[in-house]
C-alpha cells in the first residue's frame, strides 16, 4: 500500500515536473519545514543560529559569517547546499542527532529550485484564496458545474477517466444518506425512479435540503468539532445541561443560517448589541470544553487550561491552525508566536465562569430557555392566579367584619404543652432501633413519668430507638421549645443522651453530656450541646428550643430519636411547649389580636405588617388600617379564613403548577465576560505559575488585519475570522464539507492547514470553492447543493483495480465516494427502516440500550453518572445524536464505530473496520430488535410471496432490487431458518422477544423469527453500512 | 480466491490485530493513515524494533488513587521521632500542595504505623503489609523516586497513562498496539481489566481516555474484558440464535459480501468479511480465555481464595497471565480505592490484603512458566502520598494527601534487573535526593524493554510528531538487566 501511495505521489510529481518549474510551496517548503524549521524556523527559543529558513528575507540575507543561505540561481554559492551535501559530521545538516536526514532526490530538488531562481512564496494557506481560470471542459465528459472542470482537468492530466453517473437507485441512497443521515424510503425511491424529467435529481436535492433531518445530520459533525457532550468530562464527570446549544446548532443548519452569522453567534453572540436568548445559547460552543471540580485542584491552573482549550478549538475549527503548539513556545513550523497565542488566549480568559464547575448540572453563567408552550402555560397560570386573587378581594369586601370583643378587659395569655406522643407513638410512625426494637416498660416496677409506660434501652456504645414516617406531622410553631422526659438509671448512667428530630433530614440534634453521639465534634444545629448529663435517678424534663437545632416555624416533624451512649435510660412523654398563643376564639377578635401583637410578639408577621403594627392605631392612615385588617382577615380570623379557603387552595395549586413549570424550563451554559477583565500573560512553557509579559487580546496580524471597526473582544475575533479577506476560514470550512461527501478533504489534514499539514490535492478548486462560498454570502445549503449537483459527486463508486492501484484513497475523485457510514448513521438507518425511530428533534439527551455494568466499574461513587439507568419507551429510539454522551465512558456502539469521545475538538474521524464492529451488528439488542420490527413490516407490507418480501427488504435497506443469485440465496436461507425455527419454537420465541418494543402478536412466531434472521443478515451486509 | 485478493485479505486482517509477530512494522500503517508528501524518508514509526526487545508484552498493575509509599516501600525510621512535629518549611520549600490541605494550619508528621523488615539478597526494606511481595523481592526493581507534576487524580492518571495531563492523547497500550502491533489473531492487542474491591466498585474515577487511542486509529484502543455480562461487549449471540445458525448466517453473509466485492471492487468489503470471521473466532477464544477450570489447584492456591471470584484483583492477575500466554501485547489491570486521605492505616491494610498475594503469585506463575523473561510487569499508581497528616493525627490513625514529588513503583521481568532498589528520597520521603525517575522516564524505560526507542515511536498529528514521552524521558539504565 505504502509503495503504491508513493507511486501516486511520484506520478503526481512527475506530471507536475513535466509542465511546471519547481514549486516552492508544493515541493520545497515541506522539506525545509520538516527537516530544518525545528532549529531554523519560527521558534525563537530553539533557533540555534542566525540562519532562518521560514522567512523570505532571512533566507536570502547575508549571515554574520559572510555567507548566504540561498543565492538565487547559484546552488554552489548557497550555504544551505554546502551544508546538506557536506560529508563533514560537524557541518552536515540536518545533524545526525536530530534523527532527520535528506535523501538524494530531496537534495536534487532543492538544488534545482535554487538553480531556477529560488522563487519564494508565503505558505499557500496564509495567502488569500485566488481566483484561477476555470479549466476548459473536456469533450464527451459530463460537467455540471466548475467542480467537475477542476477535477476532470487533473484526471485528464493523469490520463484517467471519470466514472459514469451512478444509477438512480444508488444516487438517491447516497444523496439521502449524505444530506439527512437516513435512508430513502421505498416511496421516495419510486418517486425518483418514476420521474424522468431532467430536474428529477435536483428536486430530490431540494426536498432533502428542506428536511429537518438535514439540520440534524450536519449538526452532528459540527458537534464533534465543538466537543459537545452531556457530562463535564473530568473527574466526577457529572451531568451537564448544554443540550439547548446542540438544538441551536440543528436549527441554525435547518434555517440555513449563513456561516458568518453562525460563527459570530457562537463565538460572541453575547456581545451583539442586543443579544437575544438564542444568540446567548449559541455561545455554548465555547462552554462545551471539559471542566473539573476535583478536590484539591488549583483554580488558576484551570482558568488557564480552559482558555487554552478554547483557543485550540477555535483555531482548529475556523483556521485549521495548530495553535496548541504555541502554548509552550513559538510555533516550530507556522509563524504563530507564543505571544500571539496568548493574545488569542486573552479573548477567552475573562469569563465569569468559575474554575471549579461544582459538579453542577448548570455551572454559571447559564440562561433559562422556556419553550413556547412553557411560556404560554406560565402566562395562563399567572392569569388564573390573578382571578383567584380577585375572588379573595371580593369575598373580603363582602364580609362585613364586626369585632366580637369590646372594652379593654384583655385576656391573659398562657403557655401550654403540645404533647406529640405519650404511651403510644404517633399515627404512621415506623419504630426502629439499633440494636433491637423499642422496649416499653410499665410502673410501678419501672420508672414512668406519665401514662402507663415509658420506653427504655440498655447497652454499650452509641445506641438508640427512633421512629420516622408519622403521617400527621408535628408542626413547629414560633418560639416552640421541644421537650421530652428522661430518667437515667443511677446504677448504670449513660455518658451521653441525645434527642434527634426528623423533618425529612436528621440533621437536627441536641445532646447532654459527653460529645459522643451522632454528629460528634460539631456543636451546631446538627448536634447542639445543651448542658451536662441530667441528674440521675429522677425524671428530668429536657428542653430544646426548636431554633437552636435549626427547626424553623412551619417545619414538620415526622420522626424522633432517643439516643444514648451506654447505660440505661428511660424516656417518656414528648412534644413541644408552645410559646404564648391565641386561642381560636380569641383570634376572632381583631382587637385581641392586635393587643397580643403589641404585648407579646410580632415575630410571626411578615416585615411590612410588623411595620404597620408598630405604628400607633390612631397614627395609621386609611390605607394602612385597611391593609392591616385585610391581613388579619386573610391570615388570622378563622371565620373569614374558612370563607377564603377555596380560592386560597386554588391559588396554592396554581403556584405549585407554576413552580413545576419553572423547574422544568431547561437552562444551558453560555459565555459571559467579567466586568473587570483578567489580565493575560505569556506563560513560560505554558505553566500557569510562570507569568511573563502581560498581553492584550489581539489577532495574529500575519493572517490579515482586523476589520476597521472590530472591537477588541471576542466579537472582534469573530468578525476577523469571517472577514472576506481571511485566508483560512472559508477554505477550512468548505474543506470540511468536501470531507463530509467524499470521505477525505481536498486538504486531507482538515485539522491542519499549516506548513506541516498536507497540501491540497486540488488547490485551485479549493480556492474556487472558498471564494464561491464567501461570494454566496456564506450560504451553507447552497454550498451543499453545489457539491451534490456536480457530476463528480454523482459518479459511480465502482473501483477498478487500476484506479485502486494508482489512487487507493481516491484523492483524485476518479470515481464516486465510497466509505463506511458513521456510527450514528449506522444505528439511525436501522431505526428508520424498522419504523422504530422517534422523529422528535432536540431536547434532553436519552439513554438507549447499553450493556449493563459499563459505568460502575470506572465511575466515582459520588458521581451522578456512576450508575447507568436505561430509558424506556420512545427514548430508546431517538436518533443517535441524542444519546446521552458521558465523556469518560462514551456509548460503546458509537465509539466502536469510531465516534470520538468528545473530550477535545475533532474535525476528522478515523474510519476502521474491526471485529468489534461485527459483534455490534451481530449481537447488539438494538440491531436485533430493529431486524425483528422490520421483519414484521416485511410480512405485513412486503407482499405474500417470499420473493416479493425479499425484494421489499432489499429495496428498503439498499434502495435496489436483489439480483437473481441474491434472491435465490436469501430465499433458500429463509427456508432453512424457517425449518429450524419450526423445530425449535422456543428459539423462535426468544428471538422475536428481543427488545422492549411491542411485538405484533398476530404474526406467526416461527415465520417472524425466520424473517428476523433474514433482515438481520441484510443489516449486516457490508453494503448496508457503506455509502456507495 | 486469486492471490491479489488473498494478499489484501491478509493485509486487512492485520489492520485490527496489528501485525503478525513476523511482520512487525507500523511504518506501513503510518503511511496508510497519514501519508504526507515525502514522508517516507523520515517516517519514524517502527519498521522493526529499534533493538532486540527483552520483553514481548506488558502486564501493568495499576493502583488507582495513589498508594502510600511511606507505609509500603519507602522506609523512614527517623520519622518516629518526628511524630506530630511540623514538616520543616525547608523541606516543603514552597512547593505547591493541593487545596485539600493547603488551608491546614499545621503539617504534622505522621510516621508510618507499620513495621518494616529487610528482605531478599540485598536486604530491601518492605513493610509488613506486603509479606508475599517481599517473597519475590529479588525479582523486582523497586523505584522509590518516581515523580510527576500533577497533584490531582484526573490530571495525574491521564499524565502517566498518556504523557499529557490533558485529555486527547493516546494511552500507553494504544501506543504499543500502534507501534508493535498484535502477536495473535484472536484477541485484541490491548486488554483492560477492572477489579472489584470487597465485591463492589468505588474509589477515584477512571476514564475511557486512559485506554483510549487519542488521535491514533480507534483500532488501537484498549478492549475491556469484563467480569459480568459479556466478557467482551456484544460477544454473545442474541437469544434464540444458536451458534450453528450464526455460522450459517456468516457463511451466507460472506457469499453476499464477496458477490458485492466482485461487482464494485472495494477492498474494504474483503476486510469486513475477515472481521466477521475474527468476530466469530472471538466468540470461541474469549470464553476459552476466561474459563479457568483447567488451572491446577496449586496455581489457584498461589493467587489466593479470591481467584475464584470473577472480577477480583486475584482473578484478574490470573487472567493477565492467561492473556500473556496468548500473546496479548498489553494488559492493564486497574484496582481502585487507594486514595486514603483519612483512616489510612485501616484502609491500606485492606488494599494490601487484596493485592499482595496475587502480585507475588503473578510473578511466580510467570516465572514457573518461563514467561517472566519476556513479560514486563509494572506495579504502581499515579503519584504518592504526603508524610504530613491530612485531618486528625493520632498514634494509630492518620490520613495522607497527594504527593507528586516522589513515590514508589516497581518493575519486574523482561529486561529488568531483579533485586534492585533504585533512587533515594530524603528523610521525609518528600523530595528526591538521588536518581529521580520522572514518569516519562518510566515510560521510556518500559518502551526500551520492548525494543523501542521512545524518541522514535512517533505519530504525526496536527503537524507535529507526537510521542508517548512528549519531549522528555530518559531510559533508567541502572535497573535494566
Amino acid at each position: 500500500m505504502r509503495i503504491l501511495s508513493i507511486l501516486l505521489i511520484m506520478v503526481l510529481a512527475s506530471a507536475a515536473n513535466a509542465m511546471e518549474p519547481i514549486s516552492f510551496n508544493k515541493q520545497i517548503r515541506p522539506i525545509l519545514a520538516d527537516r530544518c524549521f525545528a532549529c531554523h524556523g519560527p521558534d525563537s527559543a530553539q533557533r540555534v543560529s542566525d540562519m532562518r529558513l521560514d522567512q523570505q528575507e532571512t533566507t536570502f540575507m547575508e549571515l554574520p559569517s559572510g555567507e548566504f543561505p540561498v543565492v538565487k540561481g547559484k546552488p554552489n554559492e548557497s550555504e544551505l547546499i554546502h551544508r546538506i551535501v557536506s560529508d563533514d559530521e560537524e557541518l552536515k545538516m540536518p545533524p545526525a542527532d536530530s534523527g532527520k536526514s535528506l535523501n538524494k532526490q530531496e537534495i536534487e530538488l532543492i538544488k534545482q529550485w535554487i538553480s531556477e531562481g529560488a522563487e519564494w512564496n508565503q505558505h499557500w494557506a496564509y495567502e488569500a484564496p485566488q481566483h484561477s481560470p476555470v479549466p476548459r471542459p473536456i469533450k464527451k465528459w459530463q460537467q455540471n458545474n466548475p467542480i467537475d472542470l477542476f477535477i476532470q482537468a487533473r484526471l485528464k492530466q493523469l490520463r484517467l477517466r471519470p466514472e459514469n453517473s451512478a444509477d438512480k437507485e444508488t444516487l438517491i441512497r447516497r444523496l439521502t444518506l449524505d444530506l439527512t443521515g437516513l435512508p430513502a424510503t421505498v416511496e421516495e425511491i419510486d418517486h425518483f425512479l418514476n420521474d424522468d424529467s431532467p430536474e428529477a435529481y435536483e428536486q430530490v436535492v431540494d426536498r432533502l435540503l428542506k428536511s429537518p433531518r438535514y439540520g440534524e445530520h450536519l449538526a452532528r459533525s459540527w458537534l464533534d468539532a465543538a466537543r459537545y457532550a452531556d457530562t463535564h468530562g473530568l473527574h466526577l464527570d457529572n451531568e451537564r445541561s448544554i443540550w439547548p446549544y446542540r438544538d441551536w446548532v440543528i436549527r441554525a443548519f435547518n434555517d440555513n443560517m449563513p456561516f458568518d452569522k453562525f460563527t459570530i453567534e457562537q463565538l460572541a453572540g453575547d456581545l451583539l448589541p442586543t443579544p437575544s436568548l438564542k444568540n446567548r445559547v449559541a455561545t455554548g460552543f465555547n462552554r462545551c470544553n471539559v471542566t473539573t471540580s476535583e478536590g484539591g485542584s488549583i483554580d488558576e491552573e484551570y482558568y488557564v487550561r480552559y482558555a487554552v482549550d478554547r483557543v485550540e478549538t477555535t483555531a482548529t475549527v475556523w483556521m485549521g491552525l495548530t495553535a496548541g503548539c504555541a502554548v509552550c513556545h513559538d510555533h516550530k513550523f507556522d509563524p504563530l508566536s507564543q505571544k500571539e497565542f496568548y493574545q488569542l488566549f486573552s479573548y477567552f480568559f475573562s469569563l465569569t465562569e468559575r474554575a471549579m464547575d461544582g459538579n453542577a448540572l448548570l455551572p454559571p453563567p447559564v440562561v433559562k430557555i422556556p419553550s413556547e408552550s412553557q411560556t404560554a402555560n406560565q402566562n395562563r397560570i399567572t392569569g388564573e392566579m390573578k382571578q383567584q386573587a380577585e375572588l379573595v378581594r371580593k369575598i373580603l369586601a363582602e364580609s362585613k367584619y364586626t369585632d366580637p370583643f369590646s372594652g379593654d378587659d384583655y385576656p391573659a395569655f398562657e403557655k401550654s404543652d403540645r404533647i406529640w406522643f405519650d404511651d403510644m407513638l404517633p399515627a404512621g410512625a415506623k419504630p426502629a432501633g439499633n440494636p433491637g426494637p423499642w422496649t416499653f416498660v410499665e410502673g410501678p416496677d419501672h420508672p414512668v413519668y406519665s401514662g402507663k409506660n415509658s420506653s427504655t434501652r440498655t447497652g454499650n456504645g452509641l445506641i438508640q430507638h427512633f421512629f420516622t414516617g408519622a403521617t400527621d406531622p408535628f408542626v413547629i410553631a414560633e418560639n416552640d421549645i421541644l421537650f421530652a422526659y428522661v430518667y437515667l438509671d443511677p446504677d448504670n448512667p449513660p455518658e451521653t443522651v441525645q434527642l434527634q428530630f426528623n423533618d425529612g433530614s436528621w440533621e437536627h440534634r441536641a445532646h447532654w453530656g459527653a460529645d459522643k453521639a451522632h454528629g460528634a465534634g460539631r456543636n451546631n444545629a446538627s448536634n447542639k450541646l445543651l448542658g451536662p448529663l441530667p441528674e440521675v435517678g429522677k425524671w428530668v424534663r429536657l428542653e430544646v428550643p426548636a431554633a437552636t437545632v435549626g427547626l424553623k416555624p412551619g417545619a414538620k416533624l415526622n420522626g424522633w430519636a432517643f439516643t444514648q451512649f451506654g447505660g440505661t435510660v428511660h424516656w417518656d412523654q414528648a412534644g413541644a411547649m408552645g410559646a404564648l398563643q391565641l386561642s381560636p376564639q380569641q383570634k376572632e377578635s381583631y382587637a385581641i389580636w392586635e393587643y397580643f401583637l403589641k404585648t407579646v410578639s410580632t415575630a410571626a408577621l411578615p416585615d411590612p405588617i410588623k411595620k404597620l403594627v408598630a405604628v400607633e392605631a390612631d397614627q395609621r392612615n386609611e390605607a394602612q388600617t385597611k391593609q392591616l385588617m385585610t391581613y388579619y382577615l386573610e391570615n388570622v380570623n378563622p371565620v373569614t379564613m374558612a370563607l377564603l379557603a377555596p380560592p386560597n387552595q386554588k391559588q396554592a395549586e396554581l403556584k405549585k403548577e407554576l413552580d413545576a413549570i419553572q423547574k422544568a424550563i431547561p437552562s444551558t451554559l453560555v459565555m459571559e465576560d467579567r466586568k473587570e477583565p483578567r489580565v493575560a500573560h505569556i506563560l513560560e512553557r505554558g505553566e500557569y505559575t510562570e507569568k511573563r509579559d502581560a498581553v492584550e487580546s489581539a489577532v495574529p496580524a500575519w493572517l490579515g488585519e482586523s476589520p476597521v471597526d472590530a472591537p477588541q473582544n471576542r466579537m472582534g475575533l469573530a468578525q476577523w475570522l469571517v472577514s472576506p479577506t481571511h485566508p483560512l476560514t472559508a477554505r477550512v470550512t468548505v474543506n470540511r464539507y468536501w470531507q463530509h461527501y467524499f470521505g477525505t478533504g481536498l486538504v486531507k489534514t482538515s485539522e491542519d492547514f499549516g506548513v506541516q499539514g498536507e497540501r491540497p490535492s486540488h488547490p485551485e478548486l479549493l480556492d474556487w470553492l472558498a471564494l464561491s462560498f464567501i461570494e454566496s454570502g456564506w450560504d451553507v445549503k447552497q454550498f451543499q447543493k453545489l457539491i451534490v449537483m456536480s457530476s463528480t459527486y454523482q459518479q459511480s463508486s465502482r473501483i477498478t483495480p487500476s484506479k485502486h492501484t494508482l489512487d487507493p484513497q481516491n484523492r483524485l475523485v476518479s470515481h464516486g465516494p465510497r466509505f463506511r457510514l458513521d456510527a450514528e448513521v449506522i444505528r439511525d438507518q436501522v431505526l428508520a427502516i424498522s419504523g422504530l425511530m422517534i422523529p422528535t428533534i432536540g431536547g434532553k439527551s436519552v439513554k438507549p440500550y447499553q450493556p449493563a455494568g459499563l459505568w460502575k466499574p470506572v465511575g466515582f461513587g459520588g458521581s451522578n453518572t456512576s450508575v447507568f439507568k436505561q430509558d424506556t419507551g420512545e427514548k430508546l429510539y431517538r436518533r443517535s445524536m441524542y444519546t446521552f454522551w458521558k465523556r469518560t465512558v462514551p456509548p460503546p456502539t458509537m465509539s466502536i464505530f469510531d465516534a470520538p469521545n468528545r473530550e477535545t475538538c475533532q474535525v476528522r474521524r478515523t474510519r476502521t473496520n474491526t471485529p468489534l464492529q461485527a459483534l455490534v451488528l451481530m449481537n447488539d439488542v438494538q440491531f436485533v430488535e430493529a431486524a425483528r420490527r422490520f421483519a414484521e413490516l416485511v410480512v405485513t407490507h412486503g407482499g405474500d410471496q417470499v420473493d416479493q418480501r425479499i425484494v421489499y427488504l432489499y429495496r428498503s435497506v439498499l434502495a435496489r432490487n436483489p439480483k437473481p443469485n441474491e434472491l435465490q440465496l436469501v430465499t433458500q436461507l429463509y427456508n432453512e431458518h424457517l425449518a429450524e425455527f419450526q423445530e425449535q419454537p422456543e428459539a423462535a420465541k426468544s428471538l422475536v422477544s428481543t427488545g422492549e418494543s411491542v411485538r405484533n402478536e398476530s404474526l406467526d412466531q416461527t415465520e417472524l423469527a425466520a424473517w428476523t434472521m433474514i433482515v438481520h443478515l441484510i443489516f449486516n451486509l457490508s453494503e448496508t453500512v457503506t455509502k456507495g | 480466491m486469486n492471490p491479489i485478493r488473498e494478499a489484501e485479505l491478509i493485509e486487512t486482517r492485520r489492520h485490527f490485530f496489528g501485525r503478525a509477530a513476523t511482520g512487525l512494522g507500523a511504518a506501513a500503517l503510518t503511511s496508510l493513515m497519514n501519508p504526507g508528501a515525502f514522508a517516507s524518508s523520515t517516517a519514524s514509526a517502527l519498521d522493526a524494533p529499534h533493538f532486540a526487545p527483552k520483553a514481548k508484552r506488558v502486564i501493568y498493575l495499576f493502583m488507582s488513587g495513589a498508594p502510600s509509599q511511606l507505609d509500603m516501600w519507602d522506609y523512614k525510621p527517623k520519622m518516629q521521632e518526628w511524630y506530630d512535629k511540623d514538616l520543616p518549611d525547608s523541606v516543603r520549600n514552597g512547593q505547591r500542595i493541593t487545596t485539600m490541605t493547603s488551608g491546614q494550619k499545621r503539617f504534622p508528621i505522621a510516621p508510618s504505623t507499620f513495621q518494616f523488615k529487610q528482605h531478599g539478597q540485598h536486604g530491601a526494606w518492605i513493610s509488613e503489609l506486603l509479606p508475599h511481595t517481599a517473597g519475590v523481592i529479588d525479582d523486582l526493581a523497586v523505584i522509590r523516586t518516581v515523580n510527576t507534576e500533577a497533584i490531582n487524580h484526573d490530571p495525574a492518571i491521564t499524565y502517566i497513562q498518556t504523557g499529557s495531563q490533558l485529555p486527547g492523547r493516546p494511552s500507553t497500550g494504544a501506543w504499543l498496539s500502534y507501534g508493535l502491533g498484535s502477536m495473535n489473531e484472536n484477541l485484541p492487542a490491548f486488554v483492560v481489566l477492572h477489579s472489584t474491591v470487597n465485591g463492589g466498585f468505588g474509589g477515584q474515577a477512571l476514564y475511557a481516555r486512559l485506554w483510549g487511542s487519542g488521535w491514533l486509529s480507534t483500532r488501537h484502543q484498549g478492549v475491556s474484558l469484563r467480569s459480568t455480562g459479556d466478557p467482551v461487549l456484544y460477544l454473545s449471540n442474541p437469544n434464540g440464535i444458536s451458534s450453528k445458525m450464526r455460522r450459517k448466517m456468516l457463511d451466507r453473509l460472506a457469499l453476499l459480501n464477496q458477490d458485492r466485492f466482485d461487482d464494485v471492487g472495494d477492498p474494504e468489503i474483503q476486510s469486513r468479511i475477515a472481521q466477521y470471521e475474527m468476530a466469530y473466532r472471538m466468540q470461541t477464544s474469549v470464553p476459552e480465555l476466561t474459563d479457568i477450570s483447567g488451572e491446577t489447584q496449586s496455581t489457584l492456591d498461589m493467587y489466593g481464595p479470591d481467584v475464584m471470584k470473577p472480577g477480583t484483583f486475584a482473578a484478574n492477575c490470573l487472567l493477565a497471565r492467561r492473556l500473556a500466554e496468548r500473546d496479548v501485547r498489553f494488559t492493564q489491570v486497574f484496582i481502585r480505592q487507594w486514595d486514603q486521605h483519612g483512616n489510612l492505616p485501616k484502609d491500606i491494610r485492606r488494599q494490601c490484603g487484596i493485592i499482595d498475594q496475587p502480585c507475588a503469585a503473578l510473578i511466580n506463575d510467570l516465572k514457573q512458566r518461563g514467561m517472566l523473561e519476556d513479560t514486563l510487569v509494572i506495579w504502581g499508581g499515579e503519584f504518592g502520598r504526603t508524610i504530613y497528616c491530612q485531618g486528625g493525627l493520632t498514634k494509630t490513625n492518620y490520613g495522607r494527601d497527594h504527593h507528586p514529588r516522589c513515590y514508589t513503583k516497581w518493575m519486574a521481568g523482561g529486561g529488568i534487573q531483579g533485586g534492585v532498589v533504585y533512587g533515594e528520597t530524603d528523610d521525609f520521603s518528600y523530595n528526591v535526593q538521588e536518581n529521580p525517575v520522572h514518569i516519562h522516564d518510566l515510560n521510556a524505560t518500559m518502551l526500551h524493554c520492548l525494543g523501542v526507542n521512545h524518541e522514535q515511536l512517533t505519530f504525526k498529528h496536527q503537524g507535529r510528531q507526537f510521542r508517548l514521552t512528549d519531549v522528555h524521558g530518559k531510559v533508567v539504565k541502572p535497573i535494566l538487566a
